[in-house]
């Protein structure tokens, strides 16, 4: 099976933002970066995929040149080899201009099946791999718990909101977006890491990028910080006050 | 002609003995050599105190010790007399007849004696009384050897019986060299082969507990995966266990019940190399899930009378396991979160920054601070352990003590060292290096043991040397000539705690008195459990075993068994040095639903200081 | 125009697609059409038609029955040729995700996910009166103003809870209900879908858990956990413990959170008597709101949660349960 991983390169989570001066972005410079850990689901599902049914897995990722170091990291874990759209630009891109940049360089490649996570950490459109497949002309399904391969047809478990899940058919070639937290994330191994120094990274020449379709026009720090609220009165006083609070403000309850 | 047949027999039996011994040595030499010569000058004081001095072997288990002590002078002793017979009986020069043999002969008989009551003494114990660190299983040699050397004494003591060159007195002689023949045959393939090798061994073992050199990843080491990865050190370690036990009954996996026992890991070294199976895997000959339950506390190494080091098979054979992604579950989730956010715990960097916004924490400058405080991850993260933390920085203060905290730290890399994952570590501590050399850091305190270890002696191997103390070191030597003896009406009793050293400041630093010396400074009665000082019962946090709880293991959990110690002690107050063994006691105290308290030491110092203040 | 794409299933109205309707009407009140999708989507109509809005128009199609994404991009497709409209508008459900975007590329239109407010007017002084949407980037520590850009409609989903169903203004008489027809290749429908199911429980999946109410040591007995059971089901919430509680057996291991548990991001954590030891606080500290009740106000649980209340959770908990009737 050739299986794709298609994978984003991050800042941390942990990161504390700053703004560049334009205040459309953030100052790239002060961050450190990650592999999304959407994609590290998609990545080690693509993995147990290859182990159960052979194969190869390569890794897919468009962005500037510091991106080598997720695509190492996913080389270090078990791919085998990489393709990386290089082009700077593609650091702040929205979803359309991402996934038509990795659907150009995708395209020749055949692939049997493309996995994604089913958002990135920093911009969190959730859709790339949505509109990845439908550049591909393939099927697609997103939110996806288990992965079935029979033959040259899938069957994927697809979660539903509130408790509630479903089995889909469809015939491969296909795109599928994965939940995380699927599966017990492998850590990368000393051999691992050894091996992926020696393993192909093609680069592809980012195309004529495609007109961006949409523009941030201002990015800000919300007002509300995280604090912890202490709410005081007495019992019945704080119950009624916290109840209000868990439904407006917090609104996790209905 | 009798000379001719001792000819023959002595051939015989040498060459037997000579053959087998050279089978091990072509096995320790076969082996990629783990030899270190580092400090000749302790080694040779170790080697005088452990072996002439049988130091270890009569502290431990004194009465024992003392009658093994007897056998081994009577042994030395009796090189010279066994010498003259030997070249008496083999017609090679006839010294017997000398006045300084006869006088010889005399002095050596209490020797003798002594001898002879010690090997009938531990004859019984290990017949008979059959303690639990001997095994269940008593082997037919080790009591045909204790035999032996009880017949030597015998048959030498009956030498001044017997009229010479009569033939009672030719028989005993004969009895007396071949029995000294068959025990030299005997000896490379039973324990008494330490009788040649332990001096060695003792010589050779690492000053440091638990020398674990780094991996070299431009020779592509990964660590030991099958036998014959094993370093030469090992392979003579695993010739000369004495299997006394002293490993099994001192291991905190082994006392919980669990299936980890040090000296079976040593003896199965033993018997695979032995076997020939250099290609099978360590996983396999020792079973991996035991490989697991190490919490590298260290005493099995630290109690090994004959220089035996443990924690190198064992984390070695985890670096294999770890190298090949064979780390178990909860290990795999630590690594991710090391990697991803540096910290064992996986928690967001904003925890740490909100810590040291609200303790009013300076980023460190050399030109201002006297030294660097290390929170570590629990004091980066643990919003229990920051209290003590507070309680730290309340006491510097006090004392007017410039400190200063890094702008970032990462995790020290104990945790992915001692579980066997060098890349991690490598990668943490050369990351920490280069933060602490370009902050200008001279000196760091810290209140984590195992900060302390790594940064101050593992990180000594990438070339980087600091000063560093654990906080209660340097809050003794802080608060010395102060004094705040128990308030007037105090009842007996309390003040009464009781202090559980952490494994790696008791046994790895050695620093026992510091602690107490703050305690009963500030009016604290010490109870004493039964494991303390230099041989603590771990806490079971170490070696990853922090997260170990899942899977479903036999025996029960290691803090539970430390924490009923600590409650057997009677005082109602559990004092700590670490964040660790606080973490795993109080959830050994929540999961027995007892009520004890838990102090850290240095919020105990600091309630102390203010009421003198 | 614009287009509200409402979502049902068998005839069963989600509850977003009113919040939709609240976040078109801030739009522009003037003129917006609701679209039902799917089979018996007449009754959805009839409710939605009470809405303050121009119009109400059902498609129905066999591709529409059951949900595909190809089934709903190619009906939807059509329809908003059909109709024209400057905006399409959805809720971000799950459903939503899964073909807006290939509805947006196949169109090869804009499409800005994940909203939580409108701005009418520009934060740069471009001059134009462009709408910018206001989405959270950064798992929630930055927010974006968002511009779309090209030729419409341009394609925008809201956050669940964004707007509130109470704020929708409801019309003076009922709007009215048309059927549009759509041309749709029934056999370009490439996903062959079962039917959807409730994942048997047979052992407790507390990651799944979207309300979790966890107690500590401080539930004191075995007896005392009905209250913590109590208010789990006035949450419709899963209920969880800490070790100590599960050691003495008062719980199932399954309920266990923590290192030596489970790991749960739940949207709600309420801990009752935890006193948040660290080996707790790993298990729960990705949940999005945290409530923390402790006598001690010293526990160090209060440094993570978002809202805590220092006091005697056996007085606290049956208020919060009356107050969850109101």
């Amino acid at each position: 099976m050739k299986i794709a991983v298609c994978i984003k390169q991050v800042p941390t989570r942990e990161w504390q933002p700053r703004l560049d001066d334009s205040k459309t972005w953030i100052r790239e410079a002060d961050a450190s970066f990650e592999m999304n850990e959407p994609d590290a689901y998609a990545l080690e599902e693509a993995l147990r995929l290859k182990e159960k049914h052979g194969g190869e897995v390569v890794v897919c990722s468009a962005g500037p040149a510091r991106v080598a170091q997720v695509i190492r990291e996913a080389l270090a874990r078990g791919a085998d080899r990489a393709i990386h759209v290089e082009d700077d630009g593609l650091a702040s891109a929205d979803a359309f201009v991402t996934a038509s940049a990795l659907a150009a360089a995708m395209q020749d490649e055949k692939f049997d099946l493309v996995l994604t996570g089913l958002q990135s950490d920093d911009q969190g459109f959730a859709q790339v791999g949505v509109v990845l497949a439908e550049k591909l002309g393939t099927p697609h399904s997103t939110i996806i718990m288990e992965v079935h391969v029979e033959g040259s047809n899938l069957r994927v478990k697809r979660e539903l909101e509130g408790g509630w899940f479903q089995w889909i058919a469809m015939p491969l070639p296909a795109v599928l977006t994965i939940q995380s937290g699927i599966n017990q994330l492998r850590y990368a191994t000393l051999k691992g890491i050894m091996a992926a120094k020696k393993k192909e990274i093609r680069k592809a020449a980012a195309l004529a990028a495609s007109a961006p379709k949409q523009k941030i026009v201002s990015l800000y720090v919300p007002e509300k910080g995280k604090k912890t609220q202490i709410i005081s009165g007495s019992p019945a006083e704080a119950a009624k006050a916290l109840v209000q609070k868990l439904r407006d403000e917090a609104r996790v309850i209905q | 002609m009798a000379t001719l047949i001792f000819w023959l027999l002595f051939l015989s039996f040498v060459g037997a003995f000579a053959a087998q011994v050279a089978t091990r040595v072509r096995l320790i030499a076969a082996a990629p050599s783990t030899f270190t010569f580092d400090d000749i000058g302790f080694r040779v004081r170790r080697c005088l105190a452990d072996v002439l001095f049988q130091r270890k072997t009569i502290v431990e288990r004194p009465v024992a010790g003392l009658a093994h002590a007897f056998v081994f002078w009577g042994f030395l002793v009796f090189a010279g007399y066994t010498s003259v017979e030997f070249l008496y009986g083999l017609g090679l020069v006839d010294l017997t007849e000398t006045t300084w043999f006869h006088a010889y002969r005399m002095v050596i008989v209490p020797f003798a004696t002594a001898v002879l009551v010690g090997i009938l003494y531990l004859l019984v114990r290990r017949a008979f009384v059959r303690p639990v660190g001997l095994g269940t299983h008593v082997s037919a040699e080790s009591i045909v050897i204790a035999l032996f050397i009880a017949t030597l004494m015998v048959t030498y003591l009956l030498t001044f019986r017997f009229e010479e060159r009569t033939l009672a007195w030719a028989v005993n002689w004969w009895v007396h060299m071949l029995v000294i023949l068959a025990f030299l045959a005997l000896i490379p393939a039973s324990k008494h082969f330490h009788l040649v090798v332990s001096p060695i061994t003792v010589f050779l073992k690492s000053p440091e507990l638990g020398n674990l050199p780094n991996l070299d990843f431009e020779k592509e080491q990964v660590g030991l995966e099958t036998l014959k990865d094993v370093g030469s050190k090992i392979v003579l370690d695993a010739f000369t266990c004495v299997e006394c036990g002293r490993c099994q009954v001192n291991c905190p996996a082994w006392g919980a019940g669990k299936e980890l026992n040090p000296k079976t890991i040593v003896l199965q070294t033993q018997g695979a190399l032995l076997a020939g199976q250099k290609d099978k895997k360590l996983g396999e000959i020792y079973s991996e899930q035991v490989l697991w339950q190490c919490t590298t506390c260290g005493a099995c190494e630290n109690q090994c009378p004959v220089g035996i080091e443990h924690l190198p098979i064992l984390i070695g054979s985890r670096r294999g396991l770890v190298s090949n992604g064979d780390a178990p579950d909860y290990l795999g989730a630590m690594y991710n979160n090391l990697e991803r956010r540096s910290n064992i715990w996986g928690l967001g960097y904003d925890q740490r920054t909100k810590f040291v916004q609200s303790a009013e924490l300076e980023t460190f400058d050399p030109a201002k601070h006297d030294v660097l405080i290390w929170l570590g991850c629990a004091g980066s993260f643990d919003a229990d352990f920051q209290k003590s933390l507070r309680s730290l920085f309340s006491i510097l203060r006090a004392k007017q003590v410039r400190f200063g905290v890094l702008a970032k730290e990462r995790c020290n890399g104990d945790p992915a060292k001692r579980t066997g994952n060098e890349y991690m570590y490598q990668e943490l501590a050369n990351g920490n290096i280069e933060d602490l050399t370009r902050a200008g850091v001279k000196k760091i305190v810290t209140s984590c043991p195992h900060c302390v270890k790594t940064i101050g002696a593992d990180y000594a191997k990438f070339g980087y040397t600091v000063e560093i103390v654990h906080s209660s070191v340097f809050v003794e030597e802080l608060t010395r000539g102060l004094a705040a003896p128990a308030p007037a009406g105090t009842h007996a009793g309390e003040g009464r705690v009781t202090y559980h050293d952490p494994c790696y400041l008791g046994r790895y630093a050695g620093k026992t008195d510091e602690p107490r010396a703050l305690l009963t400074r500030f009016g604290a009665e010490i109870s004493e459990p039964e494991r303390n000082r230099e041989n603590p019962y771990c806490c079971g946090a170490g070696g990853g075993l922090l997260f170990a709880d899942k899977e479903e293991e036999p025996g029960s959990r290691i803090s539970d068994v430390r924490f009923k110690q600590l409650q057997a002690t009677g005082a109602n107050t559990v004092v700590t040095a670490c964040p660790f063994c606080s973490i795993m006691l109080k959830g050994a105290q929540a999961s027995a639903g007892a009520d004890t308290q838990f102090v850290d030491l240095m919020t105990y110092v600091d309630g102390k200081l203010r009421t003198i203040a | 125009m614009i287009l509200v794409i409402a979502e049902q299933k068998d005839g069963r109205l989600n509850r977003a697609s009113w919040e939709t309707i609240a976040g078109a009407q801030q739009l522009d009140p003037s003129a917006i059409t609701v679209l039902v999708p799917g089979a018996s989507a007449a009754s959805v109509a009839a409710e939605l038609a009470a809405a303050n809005v121009s119009e109400v128009v059902t498609v129905e199609h066999a591709a529409l029955n059951p949900y595909t994404p190809d089934g709903y991009t190619a009906a939807l497709q059509d329809a908003i040729a059909q109709l024209g409209p400057t905006h399409v508008l959805l809720p971000h459900t799950y459903q939503t995700r899964d073909f807006a975007p290939k509805l947006a590329a196949r169109l090869d239109r804009a499409i800005v996910t994940d909203v939580t407010a409108i701005k009418k007017s520009p934060s740069t002084g471009s001059g134009q009166a462009d709408v910018a949407f206001v989405r959270p980037m950064f798992q929630g520590k930055l927010t974006a103003d968002v511009v779309p850009q090209g030729p419409p409609p341009h394609f925008v989903t809201f956050q669940i809870g964004a707007y509130r169903v109470d704020q929708v203004a409801k019309g003076s008489s009922s709007a009215p209900v048309r059927a549009l027809t759509v041309n749709v290749d029934a056999s370009q429908v490439r996903q062959n879908p079962e039917a959807p199911f409730q994942q048997a429980k047979a052992a407790v999946d507390l990651s799944q858990a979207e309300r979790i109410v966890s107690v500590g040591r401080g539930i004191k007995e075995q007896a005392n956990i009905k209250i913590a059971e109590d208010l789990a089901r006035a949450l419709g919430a899963e209920l969880a413990a800490s070790r100590p509680i599960c050691d003495s057996g008062w719980l199932p291991m399954e309920r266990q959170v923590g290192s030596s548990g489970q790991t749960v991001a739940p949207k709600l954590y309420l801990a009752l008597g935890i006193s948040g030891a660290i080996q707790h606080l790993v298990g729960m500290k990705g949940s999005n709101t945290i409530v923390a009740i402790n006598k001690d106000p010293d526990a160090p649980i209060f440094e993570i949660a978002d809202y805590g209340i220092v006091g005697d959770l056996f007085e606290i908990v049956p208020a919060m349960i009356e107050a969850l009737k109101q």
